[in-house]
């Protein structure tokens, strides 16, 4: 059983105008096994919440904490993160030419695990994997991403996650781009893996077509960097309704913000 | 004074391309050749081909030396196993020779000074087509100064693998001559994999029969100064040369290259792909591609990239592509060249899956270099060269990280 407890935390961006500050004041707590979606406006800093947290450094923490387990995230190196526990998920994986995906992912799970996994468990186990997500064996040959389709990403993304076993799971828009079957494969994928490793789940999203396959325990609505209202699965219903409109400032200007 | 005369555009002898002055002088090319050291103005940095060139640091190739003879050259099949003699041959003579000294001449007071000093030259004729490739052993057995000339031919139709290893410790000029009969296809991989102490200069003299082709790579790990350059030209019409090249630069080390490609046949396609990486204060690597499409050289396809990946601040990659067309009637005749630094996205990403920061750079670097190499399309040429690169980037690294290296 583990906790990420995110406290009070605020985080800026460095703009062409200077520095701005998107997230404000977030506080959130997730335990293992429970599936939080977090929703809200373009540009209401729920993507800048997902990167701050897996430590991206275009973005800079002005205060606040992020504890997994009692271990602040934030004063962690990116791949501390991921080895303390924590996967994100990207909207728009990064293409790595000349990086087979064999070998990346086999780097990746030796540093997360502590040991290099044997060679044939191993490669029973991606096979597996990669056929279950429908992903064609060649995939393993080719470089990270390149050449992949939005929706081969996103497979990968979901690949990345069953074979890393991390504690904490942020999927940021992992739906956006995803045709009806795609987004079915990669729910599974999801679900599949939450089965196997009983993580938490931090699931940032702007449709609720998705929570019909990942059905959340909490949903959330973000806004103006930070979150404005907490509720059951009927939250997004409501939300499918109605839209973000109320919970924008008035004369926001979030629309077109960055993040 | 000027006296007007008409403008004959002249042709072109496909051995001696330059007996004949160009009508239109070549602005990329002006340079003397000559087996003459005297020929030659000793070198300084005012000189366009020296510009980039630390010469202090390679004085001592500059005048005619007394060569030490102490670099031990080796040849067998890349499997170790002895060689076939109906179908590769090595002999050793003197520098002077036939066929020494038939692919050109030297371009440069290096090439010259190289060609003036060595006593040594081995030649190795490929007359079938070997099953595996021809590994050559060039070993530096110390900083005595050795002057060394190797030539590798091909005969009519054979297909074969020439890989030109060098080791050790050495202050060497090497001249290296390569030349094919027609429809000949032949790969020559020269991997110069130095101690940090050593010194290399000289250069590749590549003649690509008619209907032939060549691919040429280079691969630069290591060496205080490595100075090479890569003169080329066709025997006729439907020649293909390929050129790929791959350096890795320390700090403080300059590693240069120069590749002249010559279109002086009709139809010939020339590829010529760079690519290095530069790590730390000082470390200087120097492309200068130059392409020249003569009068003679209608359906020319060229083309030549440079990209250099500056690891860490304080390095200087000098890249420069000079092309020079004397023929409007061609397929294509591109460049493209770049400086940059590491993607941080791309290390983010690999970081956020645990990979620590050095090590996700070391990745980096290996999949700029794989793209290259993967183009060879040769496997035992390809799977060495990854060796060598593995063992460049895998210095001071974990066991465990080494391991997943290895596996890939």
């Amino acid at each position: 059983m583990s906790t990420l407890e995110i406290k009070n935390l605020y985080a800026s961006v460095e703009t062409k105008e200077g520095r701005k500050q998107i997230l404000r004041g977030v506080n959130l707590t997730v335990n293992s096994g429970e599936i939080h979606a977090i929703m809200g406006p373009n540009g209401s800093g729920k993507s800048t919440l997902a990167y701050t947290l897996a430590g991206h450094p275009k973005y800079e923490v002005d205060s606040g904490q992020a504890l997994l387990d009692g271990e602040d995230l934030l004063l962690m190196t990116p791949d501390e993160r991921a080895k303390a526990g924590l996967f994100l998920a990207m909207q728009y994986p990064v293409e790595v030419p000349g990086v087979s995906m064999t070998n990346f992912l086999r780097t990746a799970v030796t540093e997360v695990s502590g040991e290099a996994p044997a060679i044939r468990t191993w490669t029973k186990e991606l096979t597996a994997a990669m056929k279950q997500l429908k992903m064609d064996p060649k995939f393993a040959t080719r470089s990270v991403n390149e050449g992949f389709s939005g929706g081969e990403k996103k497979r990968a993304e979901v690949l990345q996650l069953e074979m890393l076993k991390p504690k904490f799971a942020v999927l940021d828009e992992t739906d956006s781009g995803l045709d009806v079957d795609a987004l079915r494969i990669v729910s599974e994928g999801v679900n599949r893996a939450k089965a196997a490793n009983d993580f938490g789940v931090l699931m940032v999203t702007h449709y609720t077509r998705i929570l019909k396959y990942i059905k959340p325990d909490i949903v959330h609505v973000f806004a103006d960097g930070h979150f404005v209202k907490t509720g059951g699965p009927e939250l997004a219903d409501e939300l499918e309704e109605r839209g973000y409109d109320e919970y924008l400032p008035e004369g926001s200007d979030s629309e077109s913000a960055l993040a | 004074m000027a006296e007007r005369r008409e403008i004959n555009i002249p042709v072109a002898d496909p051995n001696d391309p330059y007996a004949v002055p160009a009508a239109m002088p070549s602005s990329a090319d002006t340079n003397p050749r000559s087996f003459d050291v005297s020929d030659f103005a000793r070198p300084t940095r005012k000189q366009e081909d020296f510009r980039f060139t630390p010469v202090e640091r390679i004085e001592e190739f500059l005048d005619v030396f007394t060569p030490s003879n102490a670099t031990t050259v080796s040849v067998s099949m890349i499997d170790g196993a002895p060689l076939e003699p109906d179908m590769v041959t090595l002999r050793e003579v003197p520098v002077g020779q036939e066929p020494t000294g038939t692919v050109g001449k030297p371009t440069d007071r290096v090439e010259a000074v190289e060609w003036a000093s060595a006593t040594r030259a081995f030649v190795v004729e490929l007359k079938d087509s070997p099953a595996q490739p021809v590994l050559v052993k060039v070993h530096g057995a110390g900083t005595d100064l050795d002057a060394l000339h190797l030539v590798v031919t091909a005969a009519d139709r054979v297909h074969g693998d020439v890989v030109i290893e060098h080791d050790g410790t050495a202050r060497l000029a090497e001249g290296v001559e390569i030349t094919t009969g027609t429809d000949a296809h032949l790969s020559v991989t020269s991997i110069q994999e130095w101690s940090a102490d050593s010194k290399h200069v000289g250069g590749h003299r590549i003649h690509v029969g008619a209907e032939s082709s060549v691919r040429h790579a280079v691969i630069t790990l290591g060496g205080t100064v490595v100075r090479l350059r890569m003169d080329q030209d066709f025997g006729g019409e439907h020649g293909d040369i390929n050129m790929l090249g791959i350096y890795f630069v320390d700090p403080g080390e300059h590693i240069e290259h120069r590749t002249m490609v010559v279109h002086n046949h009709p139809d010939c396609k020339s590829r010529v792909v760079y690519k290095g990486a530069l790590d730390g204060k000082g470390a200087h690597s120097t492309w200068v591609g130059n392409a020249l499409i003569e009068p003679t050289a209608p359906g020319t396809d060229s083309y030549e990239l440079n990209r250099n990946l500056v690891l860490t601040p304080g390095a200087i990659a000098d890249s420069e592509p000079n092309l020079e067309i004397e023929n409007g009637n061609i397929i294509g005749a591109g460049h493209a060249s770049s400086v940059g630094r590491f993607d941080d996205e791309e290390l983010f990403y690999l970081q956020s899956r645990g990979i620590p920061e050095a090590q996700a750079r070391k990745l980096v670097v290996r999949g700029f270099f794989a793209e290259l190499v993967e183009e060879i399309g040769i496997d035992a040429i390809a799977g060495h060269l990854m060796e060598a690169i593995d063992r460049r980037l895998a210095r001071g690294e974990d066991a465990a990280t080494q391991t997943v290296l290895e596996e890939k």
